[in-house]
């Protein structure tokens, strides 16, 4: 249930009206919220609704003071948990050193692997490539005339050969 | 500050000394009377010690430390999943009489046992606030931090504030009436605005 008190309260005053309560609102602040609530009935409602807490609020005490000792038992917590951190870190420790050890060799070899390939392929890679795709194709055009005929074309092919070479 | 900085235990130890009570209260205020107070704050100087050196001279060390404690109780609140006290059962006609004293201008003087009690009942009224307005409220009137510093530490407009502050008043009120009984006695709610001859 929302209060029938503050639903009225001009939004430009609230601030104001909450400086009032705790004693904050001077000078001219003052006298315009003291002019705007002699013409604003919905403020002075709000206002007496809001007013009474401060009175209610004031009967709860404050959190105390730990006291004194607390400043040691916190650094001893301090201490305990960084000491903690550093036996978790110290724990761990050769294992992370032979994990970056891992690490760089794999990165090593992998770098000298790569440039191996790297370095074979510009010399030889293409090259071969492009003598092989020439010698297969001779083959195909020009078959071995000292291989037997595979077909019947080629043995055409021979006869012609031979006959051309007596003409 | 420097020598807290630099790693001294001694100097970050009158840090403590200097800043627990506000820390205690601000605490306090938000988790509100849970047995994990102490851990919470003990948790805060951790954090602050870790973090100490990435501060920034320039600003204010106050400011920093009520941030990472609204943060780490703000995230004890999540990981808990807390969820605030409900009060169903109505209050007493005792109960009602003794908070009606409280609100009434001619209150008389409590011992404290009673007083105890009374911040019992002013607990069940408090619960039933929205749970940032209530922190609000409480860190203001109860625990004695300025609007200014409230709206550093929450990231929030000063007027932003206020107004909020005023609205859960009145809502806290709204509460009592329906708790308690009607509008307490009206000499009771006298503003308090400090140019003379103004009395609201």
């Amino acid at each position: 249930m929302e209060s029938k008190f503050n639903q009225g309260a001009c939004s430009e005053f609230e601030a104001l009206l909450e400086d009032h309560l705790t004693g904050d609102l001077s000078g001219a602040d003052a006298k315009k919220l003291a002019e705007h609530l002699e013409s604003c009935a919905a403020c002075s409602s709000a206002l007496e609704q809001a007013a009474p807490s401060v009175e209610l609020l004031r009967t709860v005490p404050a959190t105390a003071d730990p006291g004194p000792g607390f400043s040691r038992v916190v650094m001893a917590r301090i201490r305990a948990e960084m000491s903690k951190r550093g036996e978790q870190k110290s724990i761990w420790l050769p294992f992370i050193s032979l994990a970056w050890r891992f690490a760089a060799t794999a990165t090593l070899a992998l770098a000298v692997l790569v440039t191996f390939d790297a370095v074979r392929h510009s010399q030889y890679g293409p090259q071969t490539n492009l003598n092989y795709a020439t010698v297969t194709e001779t083959r195909d055009l020009f078959p071995d005339p000292s291989s037997p005929p595979a077909n019947r074309d080629e043995v055409l092919m021979m006869v012609a050969d031979t006959d051309h070479g007596k003409h | 500050m420097r020598l807290a900085q630099s790693g001294e235990e001694a100097a970050f130890e009158e840090l403590i000394r200097r800043h627990q009570q506000r820390v205690f209260g601000l605490v306090n205020g938000i988790l509100r009377r849970r047995e994990d107070v102490e851990d919470v704050v003990q948790q805060v100087f951790l954090k602050v010690f870790i973090s100490i050196k990435r501060f920034d001279l320039r600003a204010a060390f106050s400011t920093w430390l009520y941030k990472i404690t609204v943060n780490e109780c703000w995230d004890y609140l999540r990981k808990k999943k807390v969820r605030p006290l409900v009060y169903e059962t109505d209050l007493s006609e005792e109960q009602v009489s003794r908070l009606d004293g409280v609100v009434s201008a001619e209150r008389p003087p409590e011992s404290p046992a009673r007083r105890a009690e009374t911040k019992d009942l002013l607990d069940q009224l408090l619960n039933e606030l929205p749970e940032r307005d209530r922190e609000l409220l409480v860190l203001k009137e109860v625990e004695g931090f300025s609007v200014q510093e409230l709206a550093e530490m929450l990231d929030l407009n000063v007027n932003t504030v206020k107004v909020r502050l005023f609205r859960v008043r009145a809502r806290l009120m709204d509460v009592y009436h329906r708790r308690v009984g009607p509008q307490p006695n009206p000499s009771a709610v006298k503003g308090r605005s400090k140019t003379d001859g103004i009395e609201i």
